[in-house]
């Protein structure tokens, strides 16, 4: 058409229909894969044994300026919800303290995953080749960042407005001291952005994301209701929203090297490892967080994990890449056996860990205990009565001058750590899967509790080389170690974790500890 | 009661719950300090909520300067290289997380801005054509300029774009991460806005091609382009390291052959063709320039260029990638001027004269904010000259 043909043709149409005009997201959107082009550099700088292909979609089509307006929305409600009427009720201190506690640990812990995968997706934005994956995987960096900063703000509003602002206002400096920790840094930190690009997605996308967040992010929001909780809801339902994108994203990685020779080889292998590796840490730690760090019980942890992971995951959402040759992970079976045992295994270790904590810790209460027993046979006389002996050893007094972890000294179970996972087990006395398999590399023990670990272990020691906390901490007593971890109230004197949630009881403090004496070993070196 | 809770109960409005929990909570707070994060040092006097929520979320260890974990990493990539390491740039900080967006920038606030423009554009885009501005487009301007080259200038702003993503994964703090996400997405947003703008002239102009295929033809093969071409090929795949990534794209590239594209020639030359249309949209893209500006002269010029160890190091290190950085860019800028051969002349406007003069407002803005602060000496007389040879 000759230009001045096209302005008349523009004049005569605006004559012909003055209606005003637009541009929507889709217009735009539907251009994006021509966005690239070739070129000879043009290549990813993290290196995958798969390849992605060219043509990928994205499934939440979405551009720059109207991801912001959505998000920007859902906002609104959430810090409308938290800032206006949840104040005004002084919702923060309607929670039950055990929950209260739970969440200086979840929302923390949470806030690491959601911070890695923002680097996890932006490898995944440099590994993909179409523009439509790039832009799916840079929708989700900053959701990640979203995230991260809603988890924040939930120990932040607890801080602020609620009953123990202690470990709350300072976790992202006392996390690391206790047992918990470096177990959370392998599958919400390291497991999501060290490796093949395909398999850190497999990680996060579609077993972090796709089988976990929903124990996690949705199933949590029952637990917090049911405690009195109404922030963790308003906050992590809103998440939830986005991480409907991000498991779009993990089935679209999938569809990508679908077609990829080395999917058939690689691909169920990654997935088995990338499960196992993210159910080791989350089927306990979850269970436990849900069942002992709360006072009222929505259900066993083990029927969640059944419908959510089992189920809905291994099952439906495994099901349905059954066509690119996706198979449910063969350790599924172990892990279902965990999800039984595990967490109370966990629970018992951690509480005799307690002073390395930034959260207080409750033993179960006597109804509390009848739940656990009707829910779980056989709880009482494995860990009930055990419960029972440290309280009667004045566990939870200060004067007492006990502390729960002498009483696996005394009597001989040691605790090891995974070297794999980083999560600690009592071979000696548990009820889950755990076995003890010590291997020697360059001089060193490690020590495994699965085979799975250990297969993984023997495969690439050199990806596994981590030093566990009882090497780190070995001949330190333990009041330095607090100390030195800043798990101390700003009197400078009390310890932030406590090994109850009594409103009367008494605060143990760092001399407490320090009176007893207690000395790190590293239970390898008996060996 | 029974403490299995189900069919929805609530233990906040629950009068049975709530009674239970009320007798559980200590009488008063447990706690005195109630500031998250209250053990940072601040950028301001106190600590803002940006610093409460963004700060130390890295959970790097101490041997990553700055971080407040310890040991090492539990998972390390294939053959032993860790997740995050020191190596990953030649700069060297005392402090990796010191950087502060000057704005202040969570999540919420900066997807709140983008949020706002979004409807103002659309609004302003109905308004637009309701009044039929379109009319007034000088044709060769709208149909070569707009059509053609600003289409080729949104695969500049695409390769940027892009260039941020192994930042994204490899940088070494948490402030920096989330600020090259979002400038990134900025990048992006240029890009899809250049998009929009010749989807919009399709609709209101029968026969104006809203295909990106000749605005790539341009890109990929065209003279007035090449140069920048291979400048943002470089930055995004040849470059590893995070921080040269950053400094070439937004302290060398972007400053100069960035804004000479956006503001001395389509926003300016734009209304004597016009067209007040074009310059809606880069005026966005201008604010997002001014703001990734204050995010990057805060990484390069507050955080590591007065480091107290290193800042002597990081200026030097900085003069020499400009060494490195800037005859590219001025090779870029100089086959743009072969689009001065493609629009009707006017003079004082798009004549030689006024070529050079947009020239000197870019060099001397970019020496001043740019160069000065490192202390690299640059004859941009010399650096014009080169470009305007490009003049056909």
């Amino acid at each position: 058409m000759a230009i001045s043909a096209a302005t008349k043709a523009a004049t005569d149409a605006l004559a012909a229909n003055p209606a005003p005009v637009s541009v929507g997201a889709q217009e735009v959107h539907r251009w994006m894969q021509s966005f690239t082009w070739d070129f000879d550099k043009n290549r990813t700088k993290y290196s995958t044994k798969y390849k992605m292909a060219n043509d990928t979609k994205e499934q939440f089509k979405l551009i720059a300026k109207e991801y912001a307006r959505m998000e920007s929305v859902k906002d609104e409600r959430q810090f409308g919800s938290l800032q206006d009427v949840l104040t005004r009720v002084d919702a923060a201190n309607r929670v039950h303290p055990k929950w209260n506690e739970s969440m200086k640990v979840i929302s923390n812990f949470l806030e690491v995953g959601e911070y890695n995968a923002i680097a996890a997706t932006g490898m995944l934005w440099d590994s993909a080749t179409a523009p439509e994956q790039k832009n799916g995987y840079l929708g989700q960096v900053l959701d990640e960042i979203r995230h991260t900063n809603q988890c924040g703000y939930i120990n932040y509003y607890f801080a602020k407005q609620g009953q123990d602002a202690a470990g709350h206002n300072d976790a992202r400096r006392t996390r690391a001291i206790g047992p918990l920790w470096k177990g959370m840094k392998r599958v919400f930190s390291d497991g999501f952005i060290s490796g093949d690009a395909v398999e850190c997605s497999i990680n996060l996308q579609l077993v972090g994301e796709a089988c976990f967040t929903n124990p996690l992010i949705v199933a949590v929001t029952e637990w917090a209701s049911a405690n009195g909780d109404e922030m963790t809801p308003t906050v992590f339902l809103s998440i939830e929203t986005d991480e409907l994108r991000h498991m779009a994203n993990g089935y679209q990685t999938v569809v990508s090297i679908a077609n990829d020779e080395a999917a058939s080889k690689y691909l169920n292998t990654d997935l088995n490892n990338a499960f196992w590796t993210q159910q080791k840490y989350f089927t306990p730690v979850l269970g436990m967080m849900f069942e002992y760090g709360s006072h009222f019980k929505v259900e066993p942890w083990v029927k969640t994990w059944n419908r959510w992971v089992y189920e809905d995951w291994g099952g439906i959402w495994i099901g349905r890449l059954g066509k690119y040759g996706v198979e449910s992970p063969r350790s599924l079976r172990d892990a279902k056996k965990d999800a039984y045992w595990a967490h109370h295994d966990l629970f018992l270790i951690a509480y005799a860990l307690w002073p390395t904590g930034f959260f207080r810790l409750s033993l179960p209460t006597p109804e509390e205990a009848e739940w656990y027993e009707a829910n779980y046979p056989g709880w009482y006389d494995m860990y009930g009565k055990v419960y029972d002996e440290w309280r009667a050893r004045g566990c939870e007094d200060p004067s007492s001058g006990f502390l729960p972890i002498q009483w696996f000294i005394e009597n001989n179970h040691p605790i090891y750590i995974d070297r794999v996972s980083q999560v600690p087990f009592c071979p000696s006395y548990c009820k889950g899967e755990s076995t003890l398999r010590v291997l020697e590399f360059n001089g060193k023990k490690h020590s495994f509790s699965d085979q799975w670990g250990e297969r993984m272990w023997l495969s690439e020691p050199e990806r596994y080389e981590c030093q566990n906390i009882f090497e780190q901490y070995e001949g330190r007593e333990l009041s330095e170690v607090i100390a030195e971890g800043f798990g101390l109230r700003s009197d400078g004197k009390t310890l932030i974790s406590q090994p109850h949630t009594n409103k009367d009881g008494k605060l143990w403090t760092l001399d407490d500890i320090k009176k007893i004496n207690c000395v790190f070993s590293d239970p390898l070196k008996a060996l | 009661m029974s403490i299995e809770v189900n069919g929805g109960r609530r233990g906040l409005t629950d009068p049975e719950i709530a009674a239970v929990i009320m007798a559980a909570v200590p009488d008063k707070p447990l706690e005195t300090q109630r500031k998250m994060n209250y053990f940072m040092k601040p950028r301001g006097k106190r600590v803002n909520e940006y610093e409460t929520l963004c700060c130390y979320t890295q959970p790097t260890p101490d041997w990553i300067p700055g971080g407040l974990d310890w040991g090492d990493w539990t998972q390390k990539f294939h053959g032993g290289r860790p997740s995050w390491s020191n190596e990953s740039t030649e700069m060297r900080s005392s402090d990796w997380l010191a950087h502060r967006d000057p704005a202040f920038r969570w999540h919420a606030l900066y997807v709140k801005d983008k949020a706002e423009e979004w409807r103002y554009t659309d609004r302003f885009l109905k308004a637009y054509s309701a009044d039929g501005h379109v009319r007034s487009i000088d044709p060769v301007w709208r149909d070569e300029v707009l059509g053609d080259y600003l289409g080729a200038f949104g695969f500049y702003e695409y390769g940027l774009f892009n260039s941020h993503s192994s930042v994204v994964r490899d940088c070494l703090g948490d402030t920096l991460r989330m600020s090259s996400a979002m400038i990134g997405l900025d990048k992006v947003d240029n890009a899809q806005m250049i998009q929009a703008e010749r989807t919009f002239l399709s609709k209101l102009v029968p026969g104006f091609p809203e295909s990106t295929d000749i605005p790539k033809q341009e890109w990929t093969q065209g003279s007035i382009f090449k140069g920048a071409r291979e400048l943002v090929q470089d930055i995004w795949q040849a470059t590893y390291d995070w921080n040269e990534i950053l400094f070439s794209g937004h302290m060398i590239c972007d400053p100069l052959f960035g804004q000479f594209v956006r503001r001395e020639f389509f926003l300016r030359l734009s209304s004597y063709y016009g067209d007040n249309l074009t310059p809606f949209f880069i005026n966005q893209m201008q604010l997002y320039f001014s703001q990734t500006k204050g995010i990057t002269t805060d990484m390069f010029h507050t955080c590591l260029g007065t480091d107290v160890e290193f800042g002597d190091y990081n200026n030097r290190l900085m003069r020499a990638w400009a060494d490195k950085w800037l005859p590219r860019t001025v090779n870029a800028l100089k086959d743009f001027m072969g689009i001065y051969d493609t629009i009707p002349e006017i003079k004082g406007v798009s004549d030689k004269a006024a070529i050079e003069a947009a020239l000197v407002r870019v060099f001397a803005d970019w020496k001043r904010d740019f160069a000065d602060p490192i202390n690299y000496k640059v004859d941009t007389a010399a650096l014009v000259k080169t470009v305007l040879s490009g003049l056909k």
